[in-house]
């Protein structure tokens, strides 16, 4: 069956082929006929990847977008684009183009096949009345109601007479509707010339009347035009005076600023921001990709750089234990709300040398952040990383940063069983110009529903009075702060307007590195054109403050934990003048917590039970105490069993703490640790700890390993071959940095992904080795199993590969082979195996030396190619520097240096 | 997008203007075109902004912000880097009915507030806009488009300076029957008798006024409503009636000596220059000449710089311009960020000429004008003026206070007074009951300009006040739109 609008025409309107698939699917559905039939949607309007998304999503076996082909063919015949591009190439492009594009959106949603996403409509529907969604997309859930058939007539109506003007004269152009760019036509946006120009002034000066100016437009116009919140409006309370209202110093504490990596903005943008966050007691954000460890020393003048929330993505860049030592928060980020289930990418033209070293990556190589955290695959895995964070860095405090969608209530009660300290609801509207387009409209829901939803299934559980809850998005003056405090927040987030004050102009360029006010770009030319100052992010931040404080005397709260969650001081304030507002209903939102009993709280009252007395490392910081104080040498037994988890975290952060990133001399704390070890065997563990394993161990052993060394061994009296078993469990080695390993036996699945820097030997690998690895040696003497270095950027894994089964478990999209022949690789991989032998007694290893000659022709290298071609022009930059100084020949110098890079590290 | 790299591999450049010496010697325009390559590098050099301020058009701290008329800057200066005018052209004739007047006499705020203006000199909008249309007339790209259908609804616009042709051009394109009445002899308001020839080529304004006729446009000249027609009789003629008269009523100087021989409305001046130069070439002798005259314009502003220029024309023997405000900054001041118009020292086309021929500025800043003085006959020969000081202002008098000791006299054959305009003149308020605004303007709100009486709309300098040609056309496109919904219950147009 074909529903097809191509007979839209000057007096033909058609009706949205989506309203059309999903009520035609429905029926179908509904009388049991579906499956005998296919759904091909013919229409005009798909266009985007999220249009195609929707249609398969409800129902759409195959779709013709006639008419996006046709445009590019247009575009093509008035020259935009070449003539060599036929009809064929056009559609063969296009096509491909989306079906990446829905392959993503399917990654994202943890979707694998096509026909499993068919018919799924895995969407929320924002706005749409019952009628609509009874009869085409039953099923979806609609939480604030919204317009019906009649305006959806209508709105087809408008858009009809665009394309078909009733007088005619007019110029033939078509008007830009202002989805991305502002136009003064265009669809409306909360930041226009006039909120970021008033937003600016006022934070330049500490201009209140310019504050008033700039609140006023977000208060009374844009939220309105723009966000849910500003369809709601106080109810009248209990007036009191000023003065009894906690002080904006107070309030200022329960700020933080988004989550920004440095890579995105530039060093000055983002250390303008922490410096400001830590004068006024606030928090800034690292982002995803480290922290240059200078910025942990306080300044001269008594300021401080280093941001007091450290991030942990699932890239894991830069997470060492001291950056984890050195927070105040941990924030473990779940998904962001612009774009939600996506990794972060940052493209290789970003990442210069400082880049890379803080993320300890290559420069020139782009980076990948994998789209989940490999070392979480249910709750109980985010409960297991919450405790291994807890660990690292006693302390601070653990975060979870999850985004606003249907059913984030039920997520953020197992997250707080799971122990997080605090919980952040992240709206949808925190997008950056950096988020694909694709995220910026249609992926996240507004925070308002997101943390009305989780507040109130907190409550219910009785789990709200254990963690504290934050939300962010777009929050932009104090009235957004007292709204997002009665729906249930106590910590609040700001991530655009702060960059607005720092100059930001909203370019939405943010992926070109041309930002022109040296905010998001790492063009050092453009730096220099940075201009923001702290002072600018404080003005604004206090004046934020005090508009809360002001909003909150006319409520009757003295503070913000007295207000958290008094939804009933609000109510729906329907906007009768807007023919599409008019028809949501935000009771949803407003409903009140219901209380499970009398004494359930209602905000943040108590700290919640890690258990850390219990875990073993409080005996070994006992043990190696004088190794901790002293840097004396400490070796001693330990028996372990597999409740014990994380085993020697807690120690690397006592070692961190005193002794900073160098920490100690290799093999100062030696442990001889006899057992079968719980899950996260040496996370974090520091230069100058020695684990010896003699047993085996879980899962996650050496995740984000910083420099230690952990060798594990069957236990010596076990009469299996170890290469033939599994020693240690899945997800080895997850953003390791530094340190190296050896395994005698098999690791489980996902070995060494996202390792960044660490040596391991092993003696086989489950499935997934090495993906997504940016750095570091991997040598495996046995065999690997499927998707072998898929997403590999940088390192190298050398494969001891006899019977030639590499190449089939191997994923070549971005590797490829070598032989291993410089100097450099024989040298490095003889040491490695020979290590392995002297410290596992392994026999793999001890034949392979034996057979050296022989076995060395069957090691592969498995580089990956765009790690090569960084190294080498690493190399011949180098070399260039060089040759000038020395006045060499150029050419010389550079095959020279280039050849050693090429043939491995330098 | 224009070319992402584009601002920070070229620079700004404007098409050279014609050399200041030598252009004072004959009326031509001195605005001159630049290769297309080089344009095309000026249009990569905008970064397509995602907010793009140029496009704003708005009031801040009172002065316009970005282009009034909404121009599709970023659309069109990408169009233009990639070479394609055609669309251009059409993308900036969406909003703006006449680029070839912005693009030669508009002060551009688009650039004053363009993104780029942060870091580095902004985009060459104004001069942009003025390429792709120029191109488009040269390629007869430019055609009258009269509309397919008539509505038989019969409009007067009374005024034809640019708020007059930009609401007609507008509502005819509706299909409603136009008719333009102008008092002066030619269409054009201030386009053709206040910016001088050199600044505007009068012929550019005939050429757009011959199309709105073939389009269908009436126009009916040397007939001033209030007078020769009694505004009334339009009520009952028309179907509705849109006043933009232009604020004509200048500004005066009552002071000793002010009746003077010698002494002129600014106005009276450049009005009889223009129209003497178009009807026989200055030589009937039927304006007021500066040759071998000791000239001071009093005023600053548009119209002080075309005394200026025309004066320089005429041959004087030399020229002084007095301005009653502070010199400004060279750059902005810390009260006056971005993306607000920048008040800053500015040198106009009139200015580089005097310094072409004298190696001087003619400005005096800061200098308030006391007395004229004149000889037996009752020419003027000098005028008396004193310094004053902004930073003391008299309570409850003028925001500033003359310097004690500073009083000077400077010699003049001819005094020019550009002081500005208070809003319409003529009868026409009270013949169609039509209430003014407490600065005697139309009273009618921006943005809807309706006036007090139903049938009537305002827009422009009358209802708006001394302004700017870009406002105007704004207006006039604003007031098409708000009479086009009246009369038809609903409109397309923008
Ligand atoms: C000397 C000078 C130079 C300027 N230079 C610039 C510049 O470089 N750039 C810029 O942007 N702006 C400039 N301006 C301002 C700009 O010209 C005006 O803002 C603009 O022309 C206003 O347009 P308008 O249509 O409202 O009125 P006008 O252009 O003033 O037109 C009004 C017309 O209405 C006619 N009229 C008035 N009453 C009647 C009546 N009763 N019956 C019939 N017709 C009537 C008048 O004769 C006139 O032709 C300048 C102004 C002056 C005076
Ligand atoms: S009309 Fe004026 S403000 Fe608008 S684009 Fe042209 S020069 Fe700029
Ligand atoms: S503000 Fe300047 S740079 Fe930005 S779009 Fe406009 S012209 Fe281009």
């Amino acid at each position: 069956m074909i529903l097809s609008d191509r007979a839209a025409g000057f007096d033909r309107i058609p009706v949205s082929s989506l309203l059309a698939c999903g009520a035609v699917h429905h029926h179908l559905v509904r009388n049991e006929l579906r499956t005998r039939i296919g759904l091909v949607i013919e229409s005009g309007e798909a266009r985007e990847v999220h249009h195609h998304c929707l249609l398969v999503g409800y129902g759409a076996d195959a779709i013709n977008p006639y008419l996006a082909f046709e445009a590019i063919a247009h575009a093509r015949d008035n020259g935009e684009i070449g003539p060599e591009w036929t009809d064929d190439k056009i559609v063969y492009s296009y096509r491909k183009g989306v079906a990446n594009g829905i392959l993503k959106v399917m990654a994202k949603m943890g979707i694998s096949t096509l026909a499993s996403y068919k018919g799924a409509q895995i969407f929320e529907a924002l706005g749409l009345d019952n009628e609509v969604v009874d009869l085409c997309f039953a099923g979806t859930p609609s939480r604030i109601k919204g317009v019906g058939f009649d305006v959806l007539a209508e709105e087809a109506i408008r858009r009809h007479t665009i394309g078909y003007p009733a007088g005619e004269g007019y110029v033939g152009i078509l008007p830009n509707p202002g989805l991305y760019h502002w136009r003064k036509t265009g669809e409306k946006h909360a930041w226009n010339p006039f909120t970021i120009s008033e937003i600016q002034a006022a934070a330049r000066s500490g201009d209140k009347n310019a504050y008033k100016r700039f609140a006023k437009l977000v208060n009374e116009q844009t939220s309105k035009e723009c966000h849910l919140r500003g369809m709601l409006k106080f109810r009248k309370g209990n007036p009191i005076p000023l003065d009894q209202v906690e002080p904006a110093s107070e309030i200022v504490k329960r700020f933080c600023t988004g989550a920004m990596s440095y890579g995105s903005i530039s060093a000055e943008a983002h250390e303008t921001l922490a410096i400001a966050m830590n004068r006024l007691g606030g928090k800034s954000n690292t982002g995803e990709g480290g922290e240059d460890y200078a910025r942990f020393k306080p300044m001269s003048n008594g300021d401080s750089k280093r941001s007091a929330i450290k991030q942990v993505a699932s890239g894991r860049f830069g997470v060492t234990s001291y950056y984890l030592t050195n927070a105040d928060e941990l924030q473990i980020k779940i998904s962001q709300g612009a774009k939600p289930g996506e990794g972060g990418e940052l493209p290789g033209k970003k990442v210069d040398k400082t880049i890379a070293a803080t993320r300890h990556s290559t420069p020139g190589v782009g980076l990948i952040s994998p789209p989940p955290h490999h070392d979480i695959y249910s709750i109980e895995d985010l409960s297991q990383l919450i405790f291994d964070l807890k660990n690292s860095n006693p302390s601070a405090r653990i975060s979870v940063k999850l985004v606003s969608e249907v059913g984030v209530g039920t997520v953020a009660a197992g997250v707080a069983k799971g122990h997080a300290d605090n919980i952040l609801i992240s709206g949808h509207e925190g997008g950056t110009g950096a988020s694909p387009l694709t995220s910026i409209k249609h992926a996240g829901l507004p925070w308002e529903l997101g943390i009305a939803e989780t507040h109130q299934t907190l409550v219910l559980n009785d789990l709200r009075s254990r963690v504290r809850l934050q939300t962010d998005g777009q929050l932009k003056t104090g009235r957004d702060v007292v709204i997002a405090c009665l729906l249930g927040a106590e910590e609040f987030g700001f991530a655009t307007a702060p960059l607005i004050t720092l100059g930001c102009i909203m370019m939405r360029k943010c992926h070109l590195n041309t930002c022109p006010v040296g905010i998001a770009t790492q063009d050092p030319e453009l730096r220099k054109k940075f201009s923001g100052k702290p002072e600018h992010v404080i003005n604004y931040l206090f004046m934020v403050a005090e508009e809360a404080r002001e909003l909150m005397a006319e409520l009757g709260f003295r503070s913000i934990p007295e207000m958290v969650g008094h939804s009933e001081m609000l109510e729906f304030d329907a906007p009768a003048d807007h023919w599409k507002a008019k028809h949501l209903d935000l009771s949803m939102v407003l409903t009140p917590a219901t209380k499970p009993h009398e004494k359930a709280g209602t905000c943040h009252q108590i700290s919640q039970n890690h258990g850390l007395e219990e875990v073993l490392d409080n005996e070994l910081i006992e043990k190696a105490w004088l190794s901790l104080t002293e840097a004396k040498d400490s070796r001693f037994p330990m028996i372990i069993e597999n409740v014990d988890r994380a085993f020697g975290t807690m120690l690397s952060h006592e070692i961190s703490k005193r002794h900073g990133v160098e920490a100690l001399p290799t093999d100062t704390v030696h442990i001889d640790v006899k057992g079968s070890a719980g899950q996260s065997f040496g996370a974090w563990a520091v230069h100058g700890v020695t684990l010896e394993l003699e047993g085996d161990a879980n899962d996650f052993v050496g995740k984000g390993l910083s420099g230690g060394r952990i060798i594990i061994y069957p236990p010596k009296n076990s009469g299996f071959a170890p290469e033939d078993n599994i020693i240690i469990g899945n997800v080895a080695l997850y953003g390791a940095v530094h340190g190296e390993c050896y395994f005698r036996g098999m690791a489980a699945e996902r070995f060494c992904v996202r390792n960044s820097g660490a040596t391991a030997v092993v003696e086989g690998v489950g499935d997934h080795g090495c993906e997504y690895m940016t750095g570091g040696i991997a040598v495996i003497l046995g065999p690997t199993g499927r998707n072998f270095a898929a997403g590999m950027s940088g390192g190298v894994a050398f494969v001891y590969d006899p019977h030639d089964k590499l190449l089939k478990n191997c994923n070549l999209e971005m590797v490829e082979f070598e032989k291993v022949e410089t100097e450099k690789d024989l040298k490095d991989l003889r040491d490695l195996i020979t290590n392995h032998r002297e410290f596992t007694g392994s026999t793999v290893a001890a034949d392979i030396l034996n057979d050296w000659d022989r076995a060395l022709p069957k090691f592969r290298k498995v580089m990956p190619v765009d790690y090569k071609r960084a190294l080498r022009e690493m190399a011949e930059e180098e070399a260039r520097q060089k040759a000038e100084t020395v006045g060499l020949d150029e050419g010389d110098a550079r095959s020279n240096v280039a050849e050693q890079a090429t043939s491995g590290r330098m | 997008m224009g070319k992402p790299t584009g601002f920070k591999e070229f620079v700004r450049e404007t098409p050279a203007e014609r050399d200041a010496s030598l252009r004072i010697l004959d009326w031509n325009e001195f605005h001159q075109h630049m290769p297309e390559a080089d344009l095309r590098k000026q249009g990569a050099r905008c970064m397509d902004c995602g907010v793009p301020f140029c496009h704003t058009g708005d009031l801040m701290a009172n002065m316009a912000t970005g282009c009034p008329v909404n121009n599709l800057i970023p659309e069109w200066n990408d169009l233009v880097y990639r070479g394609h005018w055609r669309e251009a052209l059409d993308r900036l004739h969406k909003t703006n009915n006449f680029p070839e007047f912005t693009g030669r006499v508009c002060p551009a705020p688009c650039e004053g507030s363009c993104v780029l203006g942060i870091i580095e000199p902004p985009v060459t909008i104004k001069n942009i806009e003025c390429s792709i249309i120029d191109h488009g007339f040269e390629q007869g790209w430019v055609v009258p488009q009269p509309p397919a259908h008539r509505t038989g609804k019969t409009i007067a616009v009374v005024g034809s300076g640019p708020a007059g042709l930009a609401a007609a051009a507008q509502l005819n394109k509706a299909g409603h029957t136009v008719t333009v009445f102008e008092r002066a002899d030619r269409i054009g308001g201030l386009l053709m008798y206040g910016i001088p020839n050199m600044k505007l080529d009068k012929g550019v304004v005939e050429r757009r006024v011959n199309l709105l006729s073939e389009e269908g446009v009436k126009f009916v000249t040397s007939t001033e409503i209030g007078k020769d027609i009694p505004a009334d009789k339009l009520l009952n003629e028309f179907d509705a009636v849109i006043l933009c008269t232009g604020a004509t009523r200048p500004r005066d100087l009552p002071i000793p000596g002010r009746q003077l021989k010698g002494i002129h409305y600014a106005m009276e001046f450049l009005h009889a220059n223009t129209k003497s130069l178009l009807d026989n070439g200055l030589t009937n002798g039927h304006y007021i000449s500066a040759k071998d005259k000791r000239v001071i314009v009093i005023g600053g502003g548009d119209t002080g710089t075309d005394c200026l220029g025309t004066s320089m024309r005429h041959g004087c023997r030399s020229i002084v311009n007095f301005e009653i405000v502070p010199m400004p900054p060279q750059t902005r001041a810390p009260n006056n960020p971005w993306p607000q118009w920048p008040r800053v020292f500015k040198v106009d086309y009139g200015h580089a000429e005097v310094e072409a021929k004298w190696g001087k500025d003619p400005r005096e800043f800061s200098i308030e004008t006391v007395e004229f003085y004149g000889d037996e006959q009752g020419n003027v020969k000098g005028l008396k003026a004193h310094q004053v000081d902004w930073s003391k202002p008299i309570p409850g008098g003028p925001p500033f206070s003359p310097v004690p000791g500073s009083e000077r006299t400077f010699d003049c054959d001819l005094v020019l007074l550009a002081m500005g305009f208070l809003g319409p003149e003529s009868p026409v308020a009270s013949q169609l009951g039509v209430a003014l605004d407490p600065r005697s303007n139309y009273k009618a709100e921006f943005e809807k300009y309706r006036t007090s009486n139903e049938k009537v709309f305002a827009a422009g300098d009358c209802r708006r006040g001394q302004s700017l040609v870009v406002w105007a056309i704004n207006e006039g496109r604003g007031a098409a739109r708000e009479c086009d919904r009246w009369l038809m219950k609903s409109t397309q147009l923008p």
